[in-house]
This record gives C-alpha cells, sequence and structure tokens, in this order.
C-alpha cells in the first residue's frame, strides 16, 4: 500500500517558500564578526535602523572560546541577484581593535527540510582533565567531528548544532536521581563535544544504525558517549550514557594517529567561518579537509541559521607561522592553501573528489590571535581556591522586533554582575520562531564574587545569584524595548534541565 | 518518453505522485509556449504565504462544526471558526496586506485564509463576522491565480537551489538557462492544473485520448516536451517516496482555498459560513437494508461522518440537531490525533527487533532504545485509559444508563504478566494500562535484558496498529434527546510536535425513535384493533369458546352485517389517522418503515375481515376466518412485542458496531460482534 504523502513535509515546504519570497526579500544577508571574546558580545557593525521593521535580526550566535569569539547575525535582505549562493565581503573595520567584521549574502535553500526531524543529541567525552588541548589533541578532535559527521551524513541527516567545548555531564549517582537538585556542580566547560542532528522520525533504522556506530567508534577510540534521553518527557538537558571514557584507549588512539603532532597547548588561534547553503555532509567534508593538511580544532560551533550553515572554527596556528598575517576573505579552495599554512607539519595532500560539496562555499579567517585556557575546574580540584567557573543556562523568548540578542544578553550579564567577579557568555544562539517570537538559548560561565568550597554553599549561592538576576532582567525588559511584560518569557538556572517551561502546548 | 499513469486505483489508495502524473500528462498534451508566463512577484509571494497558511491554519485556534441532517442523503455544515490574526506572523503579515486606498483612513486589512474545501462543492459561500455583517472574500478565480503564480515561483527557487543547476550538461541547468521553453511548459501546465482543476478521478481526460500520435512522431515539440518530463524526474526524485511539491500540487488542485478580508483593527474575530452541502456517499448493501425493512429489529439509523482539521487547532466541537421526533442515542467522536506517533513507535519497535543483535553488543545503547520505547507506550496506555474512563462515564449519564455488563472486572496483572502479554502481542488496553502503572512505579527497569527486548517486539508493533490505540474517544456531553455535542481538545503535550498532519476526526452518531415512539402507538392500535375482532366474535357467538373450541357456534354470521363492517372500517381508519406517519425520503421515514408496514397489515387485516362479513354467508367460513385474522393481528402483536426488545437491546449496546470505532475501546467493552456498515456516510475532508 503506498502511504499518502506527508503533510508535515508539504507543508515545511510551503513554510520555508513562502518566507523566502516574501514581497521584498529573496535573500538572506548576514554579519560576522571574529574578536576576543572576553567582553560583552559585540554588537553588529551595521546597526539596523530599528524604526525600520524589517531591520531586526531574525537570528543570532555567538560562541566564545579560548578567548576568541565569533557572532553571527542574519536578516531578510532584497539583495537577490549576485553570483553564486553566497557572497561574502573583505573584513570592514569595526572600530575596535582585534574586532574583524564581514558582510554577506546567501541564498536559502529550500530543498533542504529539517523541521519535521526528530533530534538526536549526543554529548562526546574527550577527556577528564581541564579544558586545554594539545595540537594533537586539536587533531584528535578534528577526527572525531570529521567521523561524527560524517556517520550523519551517510545517512543524510542533517546537523542541527555542533559545539566543543562544552560543560561536561557529571556521572549520576543512583541515589541522587530525581529533580537534580543535589546534582555536583558541572564544571563550565571541558574536553567533550556536543552534537545533534535530525533524523527523519518514520527511518527509525537509519537513527538505530547512526547510534550503533556511534557506539562502535567509541569503543574504537575510547571516548565516552552519552546520548540524549530519548524516554517521553524527558527535556534537554538528561543524558543516557552509552558508553563512559576510556582515558587509556583514547591516549593510545590518539598516540597512534598523530604520533608527530606536538603535544604542546597552542598559544595562538585563528577564528575561520565557512559559510554556504545548508546541506548535508558539508561539516564532515570541511573538517576533513583541514585535518588532512594537519590542521586540528580547538573549538568549534556549527549551526544552521535561515537554510545557511556557518562553520565556525578555531584552529591551532603553529608557533612558527609568522605573527602578521592579515584578515582574508574568499571562496573555500582558495582558503584551502591559506588555512593549511597553519600547520607546518603537513601530511602530502590529494585534492578529494568531495571537496566539491563545499567548493561553492565561502571562508571569513581572522588573523592569528593570543588564546587563553580556563586556569581553574571543579574535576581538577581547583575547588580549595574556591575560584571556580560555573555555568550558568539561559532560556528566553520574547516577541520579534522588541529587544535584540545582544542587548538582552547585555542586561543579564549586568544583571549577574553584583554576584559574580566575572561572567562570560560561552555561546548563545536565537531564531525567529513560528508566532513571530524570538527564542533563544545560551550558556554563561560566570566566576562567584565570593569564594565558597562548600558543595552546598556554592549550589545557594548560584541558585540565588539566577533567581534574583531573573527577576532583575524581567524588571528591566520592559523599559529597555517597550515588550509587554506578559509576553516575556525568561530562565535563568545553574542547571540546564531546569529551563523548560510546562511542556503543554499553547 | 512514457507517461506512466498510476493513477488507476481506489481514492483510499491513491498513489503518491498522483499530480505529478497530472502535471506529466498536462505536459504532453500542452501546446508549447513560445514566451515566459510571467507572474507579478507580488501575486507569487500572496499565493505562497496563503498557501503556507492554509495548511497549517495556526491563526485558527478555534473551530466548531454545527451538522443538521436535512433528509437522509443530505447533511448541511455551519462552520464557524475563531481567527487570531496576531497569532501570523510579521513577515507574512506583510505579503498578505491587502492594496489598500490611501485616501480611505483606518487600520488596513489582510487577505486570511479561514478553511479548503473540494472543488467538487461549488455552492457560493458567505462569511459572516460576529455582528452579521458579509466578509468580503477573495474570489475564487483570483484565489486560483495567485496559487498558479505561487507554484510557478516555487518551481523557481526549486530549480535554482537545485544542486545540478551549475553542471551544465544537466536537465535542470538545461531547464534553467539553455531550453527555457521546456521550463515555461512545466509553467504553462503548472498553471492550466491549478485554473481549471483535476477531480480525484483516475487519469485526467485531455485531447490526446482521441489522436493516434504514433506516425506523427511528436514534430519538433517532442524534444521540449521530453526535456521537460526528464526535468521533472530530476528534480523530484523522491527520496522515500515522497515529494513535498507533489502534495502541494495535489491539493491546490483540487481544493479551493477560502480567502476572508479581514480588518488588522480587530485581529481577533468571530467568522461563520454554511459550508455546501454535503451529499452522503451511499454504501449499497441490499441485502442488509432489505433485512432492516421486514424483520422487527427496531432500526437504527447510523450516520457516519468524516472530516479533517488542522493540527494546530486548540478546540473543535461537533454539533449535531435533529428533528425534535429523532433521537440522538448514540454520539462519538474519534480522532487520529496519535495516529503518527503510534506508527513512529511501531516502526521504533520493529527496527529495533530487525537490529536486536547489532544493538546487543551494545547493552546500553539497547536499554535506552527500550526505555524510550516503554515510555511511549506507557502512555499511550494512560491516554486511553482517560478516555475510557470518559466514554464509561457517558454510558453511564445516558437516559438509559449501560452498566459494566456481564465482564468480568479486570484483574491486576503483575509485571512478568504484563511482558508476557505484550510480548504475544496483546496489547489491550487493560495491558498497556497496567504496563503504564508497572512503569511509573519504576518496575520496567532493564527491559534490555527482559523477554522484551527481540522479536516479541514485532508482535508488539502488530498489536498496536491492530488495536488502533492512536485513536482517542470524545463523547457527546448534550443533554438535549435530539441534539448532540462534542467537543475535542487537543491534547495538553503533543505526541508528534514537529507535525502539520490534519487530524482526522470520525463522527458516529445513532439516530432513533425513541419513546414515545410510534411503536408504542402501533402496538396499542394493534392489540386494539385485536381486541375489536375478539370483542365483535365473542358477541356474535355469545361466549368466548369460538376462540378454541372446535364447534362451530351457530349464527356466528351477523343478522346485521352493515353495522359490523361500518365498525370494522372505521376503528382502524380513525386509529390509522390519529398517527403521524412521516414522509419515506426523510430519516424518521426510514426508521418508521417497518412500523408502518405493521400498522398497514394490521388495517388489512380488518379491512378483509370487513369483507368477509359482507360477503360470506357460512359459520364455519366466518368462523374460521374471524379466528384467522385473530391470529394474523396477534402475530403482528408479536413483531412489535419484538420490536421492544430490539430496542432495549440497541439501547444496552456497549459500544457501536462501527469501524470508526477504535478497536480498543471494543475490545474494552469485549464487543465481539462484526461492524455493521451505516446508513449514510458523509465525507467532509474536502479532498476528493
Amino acid at each position: 500500500m503506498t502511504s499518502p504523502a506527508n503533510s508535515t513535509k508539504s507543508s515545511e515546504l510551503a513554510r520555508i517558500a513562502a518566507e523566502a519570497a516574501g514581497t521584498y526579500f529573496s535573500s538572506v544577508q548576514f554579519t560576522l564578526t571574529h574578536g576576543l571574546g572576553n567582553g560583552p558580545p559585540p554588537m553588529p557593525v551595521i546597526d539596523p535602523d530599528k524604526d525600520d521593521p524589517n531591520g531586526w535580526p531574525t537570528d543570532f550566535c555567538h560562541f566564545s572560546a579560548a578567548g576568541l569569539s565569533v557572532s553571527v547575525s542574519t536578516w531578510p535582505s532584497a539583495m537577490s541577484a549576485f553570483s553564486g549562493r553566497v557572497q561574502i565581503g573583505t573584513d570592514e573595520d569595526a572600530g575596535h581593535r582585534d574586532t574583524y567584521s564581514y558582510f554577506g549574502h546567501a541564498v536559502p535553500n529550500p530543498g533542504f527540510l529539517n523541521q519535521s526531524t526528530r533530534k538526536v543529541e549526543v554529548l562526546i567525552t574527550l577527556g577528564t582533565a581541564h579544558w586545554s588541548p594539545t595540537y594533537r589533541e586539536a587533531l584528535m578532535q578534528a577526527l572525531i567531528i570529521e567521523k561524527l559527521t560524517a556517520l550523519a551524513a551517510e545517512r543524510d541527516a542533517p546537523v542541527l548544532h555542533l559545539h566543543t567545548p562544552v560543560a561536561p555531564v557529571p556521572l549520576s549517582i543512583k541515589s541522587e536521581r530525581g529533580d537534580g537538585s543535589n546534582e555536583r556542580l558541572r564544571d563550565a566547560i571541558a574536553p567533550c563535544l556536543r552534537f545533534s542532528i535530525g533524523v527523519d522520525p518514520q527511518m527509525s533504522g537509519a537513527r538505530l544504525d547512526f547510534e550503533t556506530e556511534l557506539a562502535a567508534l567509541a569503543e574504537e577510540y575510547g571516548f565516552g558517549l552519552k546520548l540524549s534521553d530519548q524516554r517521553f518527557n524527558r527535556v534537554r538537558g538528561e543524558w543516557f550514557t552509552i558508553r563512559g571514557f576510556d582515558r587509556e584507549r583514547f591516549r593510545q588512539a590518539r598516540n597512534r594517529l598523530f604520533p608527530r603532532a606536538s603535544s604542546n597547548t597552542p598559544r595562538r588561534a585563528a577564528v575561520v567561518s565557512v559559510v554556504g547553503p545548508s546541506r548535508t555532509g558539508t561539516t564532515a567534508t570541511a573538517v576533513a579537509a583541514l585535518r588532512e593538511r594537519g590542521v586540528g580544532v580547538l573549538a568549534a560551533s556549527i549551526s544552521s541559521m535561515r537554510k545557511t550553515t556557518f562553520i565556525n572554527l578555531v584552529l591551532p596556528v603553529d608557533p612558527e607561522v609568522p605573527e602578521e598575517l592579515p584578515p582574508w576573505s574568499g571562496g573555500w579552495l582558495d582558503a584551502l592553501p591559506r588555512l593549511s599554512g597553519f600547520a607546518t607539519l603537513r601530511p602530502a595532500v590529494t585534492d578529494r573528489a568531495d571537496d566539491s560539496l563545499i567548493a561553492d562555499w565561502k571562508v571569513a579567517v581572522s588573523p592569528p590571535m593570543r588564546c587563553t585556557y580556563p586556569n581553574s575546574s571543579q574535576q581538577t580540584g581547583a575547588t580549595t581556591t574556591g575560584r571556580v567557573p560555573y555555568p550558568i543556562w539561559l532560556w528566553w523568548q520574547i516577541p520579534h522586533r522588541t529587544v535584540d540578542t545582544p542587548a538582552l544578553l547585555g542586561v543579564v550579564q549586568a544583571a549577574l554582575q553584583p554576584h559574580t567577579r566575572r561572567c562570560e557568555i560561552a555561546y548563545a544562539q536565537s531564531r525567529l520562531c513560528r508566532g513571530d517570537v524570538v527564542r533563544g538559548r545560551a550558556k554563561l560561565i560566570v566566576m562567584l564574587s565570593q569564594e565558597k568550597r562548600d558543595h552546598a554553599a556554592v549550589q545557594r549561592l548560584l541558585t540565588d545569584a539566577t533567581e534574583t538576576a531573573q527577576l532583575r532582567i524581567r524588571e528591566q525588559l520592559p523599559a529597555l524595548g517597550r515588550v509587554d511584560p506578559s509576553k516575556v518569557r525568561l530562565r535563568l538556572s545553574p542547571r540546564e534541565r531546569w529551563l523548560t517551561y510546562a511542556g503543554i502546548s499553547a | 518518453m512514457t507517461v506512466h499513469l498510476r493513477g488507476r486505483t481506489a481514492i483510499a489508495d491513491r498513489p503518491v505522485d498522483g499530480p505529478l502524473d497530472h502535471l506529466r500528462t498536462m505536459i504532453q498534451a500542452l501546446p508549447v509556449p513560445t514566451a515566459p508566463l510571467t507572474f507579478p512577484s507580488r501575486e507569487a509571494a500572496l499565493g505562497l504565504a496563503l498557501m503556507d497558511l492554509s495548511f497549517r491554519l495556526d491563526h485558527v485556534p478555534r473551530l466548531s462544526e454545527h451538522l443538521t441532517l436535512m433528509d437522509r442523503g443530505h447533511m448541511s455544515r455551519t462552520i464557524s471558526v475563531d481567527v487570531d490574526l496576531d497569532l501570523i506572523s510579521g513577515r507574512l503579515r506583510d505579503t498578505l496586506l491587502v492594496p489598500g486606498d490611501p485616501e480611505r483612513a483606518g487600520p488596513p486589512s489582510l487577505w486570511v485564509p479561514v478553511s479548503r474545501y473540494s472543488r467538487r462543492d461549488l455552492a457560493p459561500v458567505t462569511i459572516r463576522d460576529s455582528s452579521g455583517e458579509v466578509v468580503p472574500r477573495l474570489s475564487h478565480r483570483d484565489a486560483n491565480r495567485v496559487t498558479a503564480a505561487a507554484f510557478v515561483k516555487l518551481l523557481s527557487m526549486l530549480i535554482n537551489a537545485h544542486d545540478d543547476v551549475s553542471a551544465p550538461a544537466s536537465p535542470i541547468h538545461q531547464l534553467r538557462h539553455t531550453h527555457q521553453r521546456s521550463r515555461w511548459l512545466i509553467e504553462a501546465a503548472i498553471t492550466e492544473l491549478i485554473m481549471v482543476g483535476a477531480p480525484a478521478g483516475p487519469r485526467l481526460h485531455t485531447p490526446l485520448d482521441h489522436a493516434d500520435l504514433l506516425d506523427t512522431g511528436g514534430g519538433g515539440s517532442r524534444a521540449v516536451r521530453d526535456l521537460a518530463l526528464l526535468g521533472l524526474d530530476d528534480l523530484f526524485a523522491s527520496e522515500g517516496g515522497e515529494v513535498p511539491f507533489a502534495r502541494l500540487l495535489q491539493l491546490a488542485i483540487r481544493q479551493y482555498v477560502l480567502v476572508a478580508q479581514l480588518g488588522l483593527g480587530r485581529p481577533r474575530r468571530f467568522l461563520t459560513w454554511d459550508a455546501p452541502l454535503l451529499p452522503a456517499q451511499h454504501r449499497p448493501a441490499p441485502l442488509q437494508s432489505l433485512a432492516k425493512s421486514v424483520l422487527p429489529v427496531n432500526r437504527e439509523f447510523v450516520v457516519e461522518y468524516e472530516t479533517e482539521i488542522p493540527r494546530s487547532v486548540k478546540a473543535y466541537h461537533l454539533t449535531l440537531e435533529t428533528r425534535q421526533e429523532i433521537s440522538v442515542r448514540r454520539f462519538l467522536m474519534s480522532c487520529d490525533v496519535d495516529e503518527e506517533f503510534v506508527e513512529v513507535l511501531a516502526q521504533d519497535l520493529e527496527s529495533v527487533a530487525h537490529r536486536a543483535e547489532a544493538l546487543g553488543s551494545h547493552h546500553k545503547l539497547l536499554e535506552l532504545e527500550m526505555q524510550s520505547i516503554a515510555s511511549r507506550l506507557a502512555e499511550l496506555g494512560r491516554r486511553r485509559l482517560v478516555d475510557l474512563a470518559g466514554y464509561e462515564a457517558y454510558l453511564a449519564r445516558l437516559p438509559i444508563p449501560v452498566g459494566p455488563g456481564s465482564a468480568p472486572p479486570p484483574r491486576p496483572l503483575s509485571a512478568k504478566q504484563v511482558v508476557d502479554a505484550l510480548s504475544a502481542g496483546d496489547c489491550s488496553l487493560e495491558v498497556l494500562a497496567a504496563f503504564c502503572a508497572h512503569y511509573a512505579s519504576d518496575g520496567m527497569q532493564h527491559l534490555a535484558k527482559s523477554d522484551l527486548a527481540g522479536p516479541a517486539l514485532r508482535n508488539i508493533a502488530a498489536g498496536l496498529r491492530a488495536s488502533q490505540v492512536g485513536r482517542d474517544i470524545t463523547t457527546d456531553n448534550d443533554p438535549r434527546e435530539y441534539g448532540a455535542h462534542a467537543n475535542w481538545r487537543r491534547p495538553s503535550v503533543e505526541l508528534s510536535p514537529q507535525s502539520t498532519e490534519p487530524v482526522r476526526v470520525f463522527a458516529f452518531m445513532t439516530l432513533a425513535d425513541e419513546a414515545p415512539a410510534l411503536i408504542e402507538s402501533i402496538t396499542r392500535m394493534v392489540a386494539g384493533l385485536a381486541l375489536v375482532v375478539l370483542g365483535i366474535g365473542t358477541l356474535l357467538s355469545g361466549g368466548v369458546a369460538w376462540l378454541y373450541s372446535p364447534e362451530i357456534p351457530e349464527d356466528f354470521v351477523p343478522e346485521q352485517a352493515d353495522a359490523v363492517v361500518a365498525v370494522l372500517l372505521l376503528v382502524p381508519g380513525l386509529l390509522l389517522a390519529r398517527l403521524d406517519l412521516p414522509s419515506t425520503k426523510s430519516v424518521l421515514g426510514q426508521l418508521h418503515q417497518f412500523q408502518r408496514t405493521l400498522a398497514a397489515a394490521s388495517v388489512v387485516v380488518t379491512t378483509a375481515l370487513a369483507i368477509v362479513v359482507g360477503t360470506v354467508q357460512s359459520d364455519r367460513e366466518m368462523t374460521r376466518l374471524f379466528q384467522l385474522a385473530l391470529a394474523v393481528l396477534i402475530g403482528i402483536l408479536i413483531c412489535c412485542v419484538c420490536e421492544f426488545y430490539a430496542r432495549r437491546i440497541h439501547r444496552s449496546s456497549p459500544v457501536p458496531r462501527s469501524t470508526k470505532i477504535p478497536r480498543w475501546l471494543r475490545d474494552a467493552r469485549r464487543s465481539t460482534r462484526p461492524p455493521v456498515e451505516p446508513d449514510d456516510f458523509f465525507d467532509a475532508r474536502g479532498e476528493v
């Protein structure tokens, strides 16, 4: 019997087409900013005219790691005629030192339908020490990103997001199960990688094969593997451990695969953004091309916005590479020689056929910049000083065209100010969703102003800080964007799974 | 290039890409255009926005349908919707703006799709708002034009985004850059299909059916057509058999979109309109109909109604009104809101069963899958149990309540019994509910090691599908006897949150003649006539011995025969005139068909007796004929009693015998009788 065509995909196609064919807009305009990571997220250089309703960015993404950061904003654009699918300009002076901005346009790909998919989220543990990867570990990480995304690409499953480094998940002790109020505090960042793919719910076989091969890969390389808990009523941030981290096997695999790579920690790194129309298999291609040229991945943030994929990578730069390299932007094939210049130990590379998958993509490369790593963590016993960075999660939903995301993040940082010595945004992402609301998620890294060693005391401090800050933000937002307070939803919590609002469909 | 006609199956088994076959046929039949078909970009954007909104209708939070059974075979529907313009996103709103008159002040207005209906229904539709004012509509012709513009735009977007568009030798590149006539031909074919529409029938009727083109070879247009068809194949090389574009086109050529002009000044509106009259789709079952008409089964009139509502609708009301003489004996509604969830779960079960060995080496992975399956099974059990409780409450509050029957109360099952029952494919509500309880109390941990992980999962999948646990039940809550109302609310937690698949709603209604019913009057009349015959016979013979004695009483032939004839003719005539017999066309007429026959038969008997009295002179014959008439009247009386008995059975029926009632409910109430076909079936899905 033939099954009737799925209406879900048809209506998604209709929605994409309707949005893409809006009366005045036929493409997506984006700005891309590379810079240093210690500070508020940079405001877009073209500050859209707030009186113009179409000047509000629809999507925003910010990511910061190793002291470097990248942010992307997109909004609809009337520009329709340009060559190729994506266009990127040269670096424009942002007015700040070490900040490099690029503008571009992209044509959305209506053939890329992923709204009707079921999300499978994966947390990979690549180490238990605190995060300061070496050149060798960066290469190993690149290999693992490549393998994971290739597994997804084989099944035509799009990568919905990929982040590294992220907060690790402490092993739950049976007696502490439940609401999580007593669970151990998490580190802000660790050598962990989190990514999610979208699988068609009707193709459970593909999902199971993916998960099985993932588990086999974890066994082969020894990395820890957790999958998002797929039980009904479980929320984001709840994990199911499939395999623990096998330190010895991971070390052996790393040394076997990259025997010549340096075991020093990189002191300089460059931010690279690869931009193009969303397709499956692009991340694997990009990362594979870099790894083959001896370039590892220190940190990564990959996401799709308005059917355009942004692969943001922080690449380690060899100490022998000359100090001054100007910022650069251009096509992927032209960028490869430049990117391979970041490594001095270069294996011989042959051009691969699947490079053509992203041949029409564009790349923006920042100059090598000095990178830094956090010097304390829970796991390494830094609690003796009490000066430990803790993660705080933020979820919000506000009406579109009221408060834009960088401004909101600024308010959040200001609200946490009285309780913290330092407050950084590790990542933030917001999207324009159905019903004309902007929904976003962010992770902040805070260092509390009071140094406490006692676990329960820190828990209490964090909870108090987030609750007070949440109230303060809710008070400030209406004044900032003339937004109806009843339409603002915002949660700030030291536990990721407490962010979710009641799962009752509106 | 040959045209594959795959659209020859029945409507229910319609192939997936039927509309693309229509498109292919149209490409073969249309003359090749020599110039592009250009639509204003504004119209294309408007068409796409209307298409998008009309599929989701997420700006319609509430939908009500009021059904009135006009007669046997026709149903009128009044549809009311609540529209909230604030739910339409800003960018779509810009596109939907009605170009206004700059001199006229006031808030701007939007074109808003409010419903879709079949192109077969060509009745005029007038939309009114809460104040009774008529709301302007976009004409069908304009709606079709913007829809055609939308499809032409969508096609060009898909061509532009296709991977092959920059590969010079590919058909897609040729369509886009070098051989544009083929693209214009596709565009012209799409436009023609949408403007004219195509029925859901087997195939499109084109001039090609009347010509033999084999010898002419097709001329120069052949290459253009072939490239167009090749381009379509490349563009819609389906993955997994699904072509979203085809589905959109299919709906666009079969349905109209009802578009109303609504001012932004009042974003929340209430609109109402009379939908085109719905004809019944008669299902001929001659033997069954005959049996209902000639046997004393106390006929019920069973009506089934099916429609589709958008998944985003939060509340759906279905009301039914009939003539006051007709009672609504049962009114139930069933929606397939969780069907997709169950199907995905069943596929998961089968996939895990298929890969049990591969997953076995990753024990924790198998455990995660099993737990995920268990949690969903438990949720299904919980939901259906709530439905069952609602149904039991409904049966208990009926005017003549229906008890639990003779079925024994469910026995509590242990965790092992539940696992065994599930492994055997028993997905009855009893088992699912017990599973839910065990799961909630952490009794279902370590499932990967249990007997459940493995081939048993296939049995569960089959059991889930067979028991139709994806369908819910909503019951009547209208206290009136001649009306019914069911209110369906979207479940608080949507199990398939991403889906925009419309929800299919089945309504089942049984109409009957309840007390004071015609059968009671007829029974009284027949009993009265029997008494009259008995009385006359007794008076004529001077005792009741004539009834049983083999001897023939003397002087049974009345001396004044005229008086007896008058009594025998007048009394039934008067009694018959007191009965209000309805026309045979109406539903009431159908319900009363057999009872009318009984009344007529009793009158025939007395009339025949009157003739006998007037003509027969022999005592013996007269006595025998009086005995016969009385016997026939008693026979008719027995039929009346049978009718009462049948009515009692109908009233105490625990579950309607219909295929539209989910299997799990029939199983839960231990109903083993086979389903019967309805008397009338109305399909308002608007797709045919």
